[in-house]
């Protein structure tokens, strides 16, 4: 049996979009909430179609930093994240489901090759030292969403496995 | 169109013809190997209208950056890129920027903006970036004389810092 790392992650959450920091000897995961304004505002500054800002705008976004602070790989694949609210798993649609969404709306192709990078990817080795990010989506709702996230190590995967447990992810709201 | 914005999509130095193998050379940190098959190729115009073919590259190895304005990193790593160039315009690989997405005044902008001299090649819907598949903004692929991928770097680089420099200009000058 793998040796496994588990951090259970307690920080205190001082408002909604602040970002949310975990970190170990070996990863540091970084979450920022994003509201519905700024995703507004990036998304229509790059030319974006309404069609998609108006259903982007009631999501919860939550842009991601990954960084590899250990000296092996880390493989990230989000099918090893779990989400919950109120006890409840919360589903988070892949990728893939987002870009099918565009292209059956006839969406510009500019604009569904932005998106698709604006995302965290859905699998990723991390290299020693390499820190990259993206967006999650999740269905938008009240109060804290927590995520269970874990990671295979090693070049053959075959190293110990860390497990993430932050507790105190919300859903930024525009400020009044 | 500011002089500073001239063409650099330069194929320089004694670039030798080599094999399909990548070599001995390591890469150093942050650059994976990553020699899945052949680089998909394509034509693209940059800014200044001019028309470049990837074949067109065949028998030197390519330097392929795949870059947008909007990506922090993608911002933070254009100087190095800039001054990696200026190191390797004797040696080094053939160097091509591809924005991915944006428009041409977006692009011009930003370029000018932060005053670099490299041109960049127009991506303008972005389809034969999404061909490269690749994982995150930036990404750089690095392309074999025989036109296969060789090796991958997803994210910024310092690719000013002498580690990348002697490892671009080995590829280079192996043969």
């Amino acid at each position: 049996m793998h040796p496994i790392f588990h951090l259970v992650a307690a920080a205190a959450a001082t408002a909604a979009s602040q970002p949310g920091v975990v970190s170990t000897e070996d990863i540091e995961l970084q979450f920022a909430p994003r509201t519905p304004n700024q995703l507004m505002s990036f998304y229509e500054a790059r030319g974006f179609p309404s069609a998609m800002t108006d259903i982007l705008s009631k999501q919860c976004f939550i842009t991601v930093r990954i960084h590899n602070k250990s000296d092996t790989t880390i493989w990230h694949d989000l099918d090893r994240w779990r989400f919950f609210h109120n006890g409840r798993p919360l589903h988070r649609e892949h990728r893939d489901y987002w870009l099918d969404k565009w292209r059956a709306m006839d969406m510009p192709l500019a604009s569904i090759s932005t998106f698709r990078w604006t995302l965290l990817p859905e699998a990723l080795d991390y290299l020693p030292e390499e820190a990259e990010g993206g967006n999650i989506i999740l269905p938008r709702v009240d109060g804290p969403v927590s995520v269970t996230a874990s990671f295979a190590t090693g070049d053959d995967k075959q190293g110990k496995v860390i497990t993430i447990e932050y507790s105190d992810l919300y859903c930024a709201e525009d400020k009044e | 169109m500011k002089t500073a914005l001239t063409l650099i999509l330069f194929a320089v130095g004694p670039l030798l013809m080599q094999g399909v193998d990548a070599g001995p050379l390591e890469p150093p940190k942050g650059i994976r190997h990553y020699a899945i098959g052949p680089a998909p190729g394509f034509t693209l115009v940059d800014m200044d209208g001019e028309s470049f073919d990837l074949a067109s590259a065949r028998g030197k190895w390519v330097f392929l950056h795949f870059w947008a304005s909007w990506c922090g990193p993608c911002r933070a790593e254009m100087p190095a890129i800039q001054q990696m160039s200026e190191r390797l315009v004797d040696d080094g690989p053939v160097i091509v920027l591809v924005n991915t997405a944006e428009n041409e005044d977006t692009i011009f902008s930003f370029l000018a903006e932060i005053n670099m001299e490299l041109n960049s090649l127009m991506d303008a819907d972005g389809q034969v970036t999404e061909r490269y598949k690749p994982r995150g903004l930036p990404t750089t692929v690095l392309i074999g004389p025989d036109g296969n991928l060789q090796y991958q770097a997803i994210g910024g680089r310092e690719w000013h810092k002498p580690e990348y420099i002697d490892f671009l200009r080995g590829l280079a000058g192996e043969g």
